[in-house]
């Protein structure tokens, strides 16, 4: 029952309306009451014969005007109550939501995307649940039970009521212990089901294995025995869950039973009429409900608690990079000033950097080269201040990065990153992303700088087509240059372009860069490549290993060098020859 | 978890009967337990509907004249309580029934399903994302068993139990029975109703939460390009739009449960007993009434609309079952399988000689990918294809494993074609080694072994020992028993792909493939693994696509091919003193520039 303390705030905020939700509740239970009253008193009528016209027409005007309340109030009283809860699960998605994007990347490398959504799902609806359902069972069970024991007790017998209710804990006791061996076995069947769905996940992975070997029948009967453990399981369950009903039967069997029988006797003995027995076994028949209601409040309550607790940790993660107070409000612009002694990611025991010193002067290209690995990409990440905690400083127009707002900081960089990620929506709101109210024009401006613009105009539905799963496939090198266009959209002062190039064509590459070339004359670019092709004509280009600087210069100097640059360039160049197939 | 961008695709009426019926043939296999599970529903609901019936025979004959014969009344309570233990067995075990007929379906349909998919051709996987065959075979299935367990048992019960209930009330009384039938067209209205209604909202429903989830799952995916182009509020704005449009939905889905519903079943409920009671009220006026009758109608009608709300509850999830049946059955449908093998008289391949007969070949039917491609391995020959990405290595290989049927050229194999071979004999006497060894779930002896069942444990060790995989497998804990994880990621590639060579050594090929197999492999394990691939060349005829030119120099032929063409072979050294397109490859792969060869 601790969760409806802990979700006390919401309860607070929604004041009104459970209050509300609670009072015709116990209204509807109130109302209830009377069916089985007026039933008993119109066969006692009949049975003494003392029935009139006027009486009956008196009894069923009640009983029309009490169900039609009761249909009005049940009306109410869920909106009311689930409406809330619906709202809760709104209000929580909401938060969760905000606070994905508040977190840091440290916090999504740790992560699976499937985990997080679990939280804003699975565990949700356990929360709506409790906040919904678990409410209603809550109040209902206790007015209902209790309305409709008082009911007995005090307008028919209480004796018989006492004796009528011997069975009934038994009833609490076993529904409750059933929903706990069910969830237990539930368990195992959502494990079995789990197994069979990895081996179904490997079966089609491994599927030219499978082929290779010839094995399809051999794994089609392991399939088989996996898909018999689940229904062997799913029995398991299936077992305990088909307790309840019988159970029910049963006990409320033995209860009406055991009313008839002292019924009878306090009939006899002159203190009861068969009025009344008739109400009373009709009063038996809604405590079912209260009580079996009992039993499933444990389990609801017990998933919520759960569920919310896992939400809440969630909720109270501290992103790990923020403003600092006074943080400069000003867009970052200027020279660059690259100054690390060591820099090391968090939970790795190697440094991911280590003495990386360079300028970039505004208005000047930087190129960076080197294999995977060496760091090149990290010293971006850094640049973009995913990550802090480094020795060293960073400066941008002269004032370090970490003393910037974050959000000025990002306003001057324009990334393309390695993994380019498209959003499933049009082309154009893919480009236009920065800003949704750019015109037509500018986007247009921008694919044409990044030389997408034919692609899109070949699509059937041009720049209003959407990308991803509903819509075109588009190759890599297509997603590349609109996620350039993106980034030029924003017509950034830092560009950064971390190996973007990488599947698009030689002749492309470098009629991108051309007009890169033309069009940022004034702003600052970074561009990260394997191919040293795309940057060549930077002015400034370093060459990383192992996570630090090895040669340093523009593309002249290091080829008189005739370092590791100048092997990579006419090894590169070999390359691109038996790629054409040998012909010059 | 189901793909957020699962099409929700709407059915015709005619079609969701079509599909209901093809359902609905699964039961056939099953009929004795079904008429056993219905014997049991019958016997149940008279259990049910025999309790008030006693009772009033008690209230009528006994308590209200108020005599009370020993013999008749213990006779009377004694069969009440031995109806009601039946009662609780027999329900007991015709609710397992039911269960137990749907899972068994279930099952049918999984295997059936699975089935199909092992026979698809590699065209079905190369177009179909695998999670979505997955959903097919686990998550479709188990949204139909949600129908053959709640829905369709739950319908029958219901049916049973109303139909029993109007045999009780038609025995007590023809003529108030006969006015209580005016309740089932009542009800039926209301559930034509909300069903009308609640088809259409819940299906609004799914589809927003469907667009919610997809919305926060991307959002998370693309969290850093969100944060780095600063578009965190803007996309808030949205994820707040869709998460409200999901919340009215919501609530119109309760205010229509609160109107149709529970609610009406109770008002519905309500106009019952006043029907009842005006009934009996009416007639005391002129004529004695039973009160054991009243009694027991008042209990039936009670009972009547226990299960019809339990029963509305559950028709979103029929509508469910029918899309995802719809979705199963189009995979069970899919034209396209796998090559199909025109068997002659048990050719078998003896010598493992390989000719490819001027074979051209398009996976789309449009681009050629294979032009016009002839060469012949002898038996026991190594030939090498050597090329580019793209240039059509791969595709010489998924022809020779029947992964893609063929239409023009030929391929034979010791003089008979192709596809003349039994396909069992094809995989006993062609080893394929992927370039990404795939290992599964298991441990290492189960992966070389793989499901062959008459492999012994000695023969695995053999095989493991013939390529030197044992060097580091005897060095685990737990050696060959050593657990390997998904896709055995706590293994090195090469170790990984040692294993996988002992899994093709151990079926004794006569014909060893390899693609690209030193291609991902660290430096440690590369020499154990040029030495075990050598020895498992040996003697037989070995088509090998290579990364490192190194590995290939004492092939027999070297294929270089450039676009689906073969543009040079030749041995080594012969391919070198042409100085083509592979003497250049030889320069880059050893780092060697122009300049520098003498």
């Amino acid at each position: 029952m601790k969760v409806f303390i802990e979700l006390g705030w919401y309860f607070k905020q929604r004041k009104k309306q459970y209050l509300t939700g609670i009072i015709l509740l116990i209204f509807v239970a109130f109302l209830q009451l009377l069916p089985p009253k007026i039933i008993g008193y119109v066969v006692d009528d009949i049975q003494k014969g003392t029935l009139t016209g006027g009486i009956l027409a008196k009894w069923l005007v009640v009983l029309a005007v009490a169900a039609l309340m009761m249909y009005v109030l049940r009306y109410y009283w869920r909106i009311m109550i689930f409406g809330s809860a619906v709202l809760l699960s709104r209000q929580l998605r909401q938060r969760l939501f905000h606070h994905f994007t508040q977190m840091s990347p440290s916090f999504y490398q740790k992560r699976r995307v499937g985990d997080l959504m679990a939280h804003a799902t699975n565990d949700l609806s356990a929360v709506q649940q409790t906040a919904g359902a678990g409410v209603l069972t809550l109040v209902d069970s206790f007015t209902s039970g209790s309305f409709v024991i008082l009911a007995m007790a005090l307008t028919i017998n209480w004796k018989l009521t006492l004796i009528a209710l011997i069975p009934m804990p038994f009833m609490i006791v076993l529904t409750s212990y059933y929903g706990k061996l069910l969830h237990e076995r539930f368990r195992y069947a959502q494990e079995a089901f789990s197994d069979l769905n990895d081996k179904t996940q490997e079966s089609i992975s491994g599927i030219k294995v499978i082929k290779t070997f010839g094995q399809e029948q051999e794994d089609i009967d392991d399939f088989t025995r996996l898909s018999g453990d689940v229904v062997d399981k799913n029995m398991r369950v299936a077992k305990v869950d088909s307790l309840f009903h019988p159970t029910i039967s049963f006990i409320v069997g033995i209860s009406f039973f055991l009313s008839i029988y002292f019924g009878s006797k306090f009939i006899l003995a002159g203190t009861m009429t068969l009025g009344d027995l008739v109400a009373f076994t009709a009063y038996l028949g809604l405590l079912v409900w209260p009580m079996l209601a009992f039993g499933w409040l444990f389990n609801i309550v017990e998933r919520g608690r759960a569920s919310y607790g896992r939400i809440t940790k969630l909720l109270n993660e501290k992103a790990e990079i923020e403003d600092q107070p006074n943080a400069v409000d000003l867009k970052a612009a200027g020279d660059l000033q690259f100054d690390i002694d060591e820099f090391t990611f968090p939970e790795d025991n190697e440094p991911a950097l280590r003495n990386v010193h360079f300028t970039l002067k505004r208005g000047e290209t930087l190129g960076i080269v080197g294999k995977t690995g060496s760091g090149k990409t990290t010293i971006l990440k850094l640049l973009l201040r995913e990550f802090e905690g480094y020795q060293g400083n960073i400066t941008y127009g002269g004032i370090p990065i970490k003393n910037y707002k974050r959000d000025r900081l990002r306003e001057s960089i324009g990334y393309v990153p390695q993994d380019h990620f498209l959003f499933s929506t049009t082309i154009a709101e893919n480009i236009a992303f920065t800003d949704t109210t750019a015109s037509k024009e500018q986007m247009i401006g921008a694919a044409k700088l990044a030389h997408i613009h034919e692609d899109i105009l070949g699509f059937t539905d041009g720049y209003e087509t959407i990308v991803g799963e509903r819509g075109v496939s588009l190759s890599g090198g297509q997603k590349q240059r609109i996620s350039i266009a993106r980034a030029l959209m924003m017509k950034p002062e830092l560009l950064i372009l971390d190996d973007s190039l990488s599947a698009v064509d030689a002749k492309t590459e470098e009629a991108i860069l051309q007009s890169l070339k033309e069009t940022r004359s004034g702003e600052t670019t970074i561009v990260t490549s394997h191919r040293l092709s795309a940057i060549e004509h930077a002015h400034q280009i370093i060459v990383m290993e192992g996570g630090t600087i090895i040669e340093n210069g523009s593309h002249e100097e290091l080829m008189a060098l005739g370092g590791q640059y100048k092997e990579m360039y006419e090894l590169q160049q070999l390359e691109a020859l038996v790629e054409k197939g040998g012909e010059m | 978890m189901q793909s957020p961008h699962e099409q929700q695709q709407t059915l015709s009426g005619k079609e969701q009967w079509v599909v209901l019926k093809r359902l609905l043939s699964y039961l056939k296999p099953h009929k004795a337990m079904i008429a056993f599970a219905l014997f049991l529903l019958g016997l149940s609901v008279l259990g049910q509907v025999a309790g008030p019936i006693l009772i009033k025979k008690f209230i009528d004959d006994y308590l209200t004249p108020g005599n009370f014969p020993t013999g008749p009344i213990t006779t009377l309570a004694i069969a009440f309580i031995v109806i009601q233990i039946l009662h609780v067995f027999v329900t007991y075990v015709q609710l397992l029934k039911f269960q137990e007929i749907a899972l068994k379906i279930i099952q049918q349909m999984r295997i059936d399903v699975f089935t199909k998919v092992q026979r698809l051709g590699m065209r079905y996987f190369d177009r179909t994302p695998a999670g979505s065959i997955v959903s097919r075979v686990t998550n479709d299935t188990e949204a139909i068993k949600e129908m053959f367990v709640d829905v369709l048992a739950g319908f029958l019960q219901a049916a049973f139990l109303i139909i029993g209930i109007y045999i009780a009330m038609f025995t007590l009384n023809p003529k108030l029975a006969a006015i209580a039938l005016i309740l089932l067209p009542l009800l039926f209205l209301i559930i034509r109703t909300y069903r009308k209604y609640s088809a259409e909202f819940y299906q609004d429903l799914r589809e927003r939460l469907s667009q919610l989830n997809a919305k926060i799952a991307e959002s998370i995916s693309g969290m850093s390009m969100i944060q780095a182009f600063r578009q965190e509020e803007r996309f808030e704005q949205e994820f707040a739009e869709i998460n409200g449009k999901h919340y009215r939905a919501g609530m119109r889905n309760i205010k229509l449960d609160g109107l149709l519903l529970r609610p009406a079943v109770d008002l519905v409920y309500a106009a019952a007993i006043i029907l009842l009671l005006s009934y009996f009220g009416i007639a005391s006026f002129d004529h004695a009434i039973e009160v054991g009758v009243v009694y027991a109608f008042v209990t039936y009608i009670d009972r009547f609309f226990e299960p019809i709300g339990h029963v509305m509850m559950r028709l979103s999830i029929f509508q469910q079952a029918i899309v995802a049946a719809s979705r199963v059955f189009r995979l069970l449908d899919e034209p396209d399988m796998e090559p199909a093998q025109r068997e002659q008289n048990n050719a078998s391949i003896a010598d493992g000689k390989i000719e490819f007969q001027d074979v051209t070949f398009s996976y789309d039917g449009k681009t050629d990918v294979l032009k016009n491609i002839s060469f012949t391995a002898n038996a026991g020959e190594t030939v090498a294809l050597v090329g580019h990405t793209g240039s059509g290595k791969s595709s010489i290989i998924n022809l020779l494993m029947r992964f893609y049927e063929y239409e023009r050229g030929n391929i034979v194999i010791d003089g008979v074609s192709l596809k003349a071979y039994p396909k069992s004999e094809l995989r006993k006497k062609i080893g394929l080694v992927l370039q990404d060894p795939f290992l599964f779930y298991g441990d290492i002896e189960s992966n070389i072994r793989l499901h062959a069942p008459d492999m012994t444990a000695e023969e695995v060790k053999a095989a493991a020992e013939f390529v030197r995989a044992n060097e580091f497998i005897e060095k685990l804990p737990d050696g060959y028993l050593e657990k390997v994880t998904e896709r055995g990621s706590t293994f090195s590639s090469g170790q990984r792909q040692l294993i996988a060579f002992a899994r093709t050594i151990a079926t004794k090929p006569k014909i060893l493939v390899l693609d690209e197999a030193t291609a991902n492999i660290d430096t440690e394990t590369e020499v154990a693994i040029q030495e075990s691939l050598e020895k498992m060349r040996r003697g037989r005829t070995t088509i090998v696509i290579a990364h490192r030119l190194s590995t290939i120099q004492d092939a027999e032929q070297i294929l270089v091919l450039h676009k689906g063409e073969i543009v040079e072979r030749g041995t080594h050294q012969e391919l070198l003193a042409q100085r083509g397109l592979y003497h250049k490859m030889y320069l880059l792969q050893n780092n060697i520039l122009e300049d520098d060869v003498i």
